[in-house]
């Protein structure tokens, strides 16, 4: 992943754009693509209620038993009983939110001409959103806490989670350069 | 068991005092950069890059810290941005202990 160098820069008042090389578009196609299908998982295939379907309540009211999905869609109540009435009436929008933001990203990145992707700042908050869903999901997987960075950057060459740990320093580094292209903006 | 009778005294006491305002907190998370935090903080509330990079500060070094407060609803719809954008946010009564 050597093409990108400079990871996103602003051009002119309202976009921002960044350079992939086909590799690294894979890569994040890949990522993006699980994140929409893990997020797809908890959608209810039996509503017995079609008008509470419609309007986006969901029957199940209990937080999801997978770790990642779980910090994806994490309780918004210390309170159980609270937590479930609210999981009950939003999870659906949630996850369809952070659906959208996955796909404008997919979007974005199969559209690419020359690997130059442009986004303008709505765009830009999508990728923000979705780079840190996969970064939180590969989080959870690589087991990352407050002081375990310098454990990861030692990793075995042939541990399986060395290669995990690169590309989730690399969407760092990548979500990191869209931030200041933003800031800069705001000042 | 919860207890039921807890909870509708709890509810109760909500609807009596009204004006005791909620509360939506930011907890500390290993995962989400320091400059991300403050740029949603900046982008969902329309705090000043200052302010949005103290609570920054605060949720980073104390763990936790309020980022905005109001009624119910008002803080229901904060915590749904906030994990929109994948921040670890909770809302409670002001007045309980977090």
């Amino acid at each position: 992943m050597k093409e990108n160098e400079h990871g996103f820069f602003r051009h002119g008042d309202n976009a921002y754009l960044a350079k992939f090389s086909e590799s690294e578009r894979e890569v994040l196609v890949n990522l993006v693509e699980q994140i929409i299908e893990l997020l797809a998982e908890r959608v209810d295939h039996h509503n017995d209620d079609p008008l509470a379907a419609m309007v986006g309540i969901t029957m199940h009211d209990t937080p999801p038993d997978d770790e990642v999905l779980l910090r994806l869609l994490p309780n918004a109540y210390a309170d159980q009983v609270d937590a479930s009435e609210f999981r009950r009436y939003t999870e659906s929008t949630l996850r369809q939110k952070k659906q959208a933001y996955a796909m404008a990203m997919r979007m974005h990145l199969k559209s690419a001409v020359d690997g130059i992707v442009e986004v303008d700042h709505d765009g830009a908050n999508a990728w923000l959103g979705a780079m840190n869903d996969v970064r939180l999901a590969l989080g959870v997987r690589l087991k990352v806490e407050e002081n375990t960075h310098q454990e990861l950057e030692l990793l075995a060459p042939d541990d399986p989670m060395r290669g995990v740990y690169a590309v989730y320093s690399w969407l760092g580094w990548l979500q990191e350069s869209l931030i200041s292209a933003l800031m800069d903006e705001s000042e | 068991m919860p207890k039921i009778k807890d909870k509708i005294e709890e509810e109760l006491q909500a609807i009596f005092s009204a004006d005791v305002p909620w509360i939506t907190i930011v907890w500390d998370d290993p995962v989400n950069l320091m400059t991300y935090v403050t740029y949603v903080l900046m982008e969902l509330f329309g705090y000043s890059k200052e302010k949005a990079h103290e609570l920054m500060m605060k949720v980073h070094t104390e763990g936790k810290a309020v980022v905005s407060s109001g009624s119910r609803e008002e803080m229901e719809h904060d915590v749904a941005r906030l994990h929109e954008y994948g921040l670890w946010a909770t809302l409670q009564r002001g007045d309980q202990a977090t």
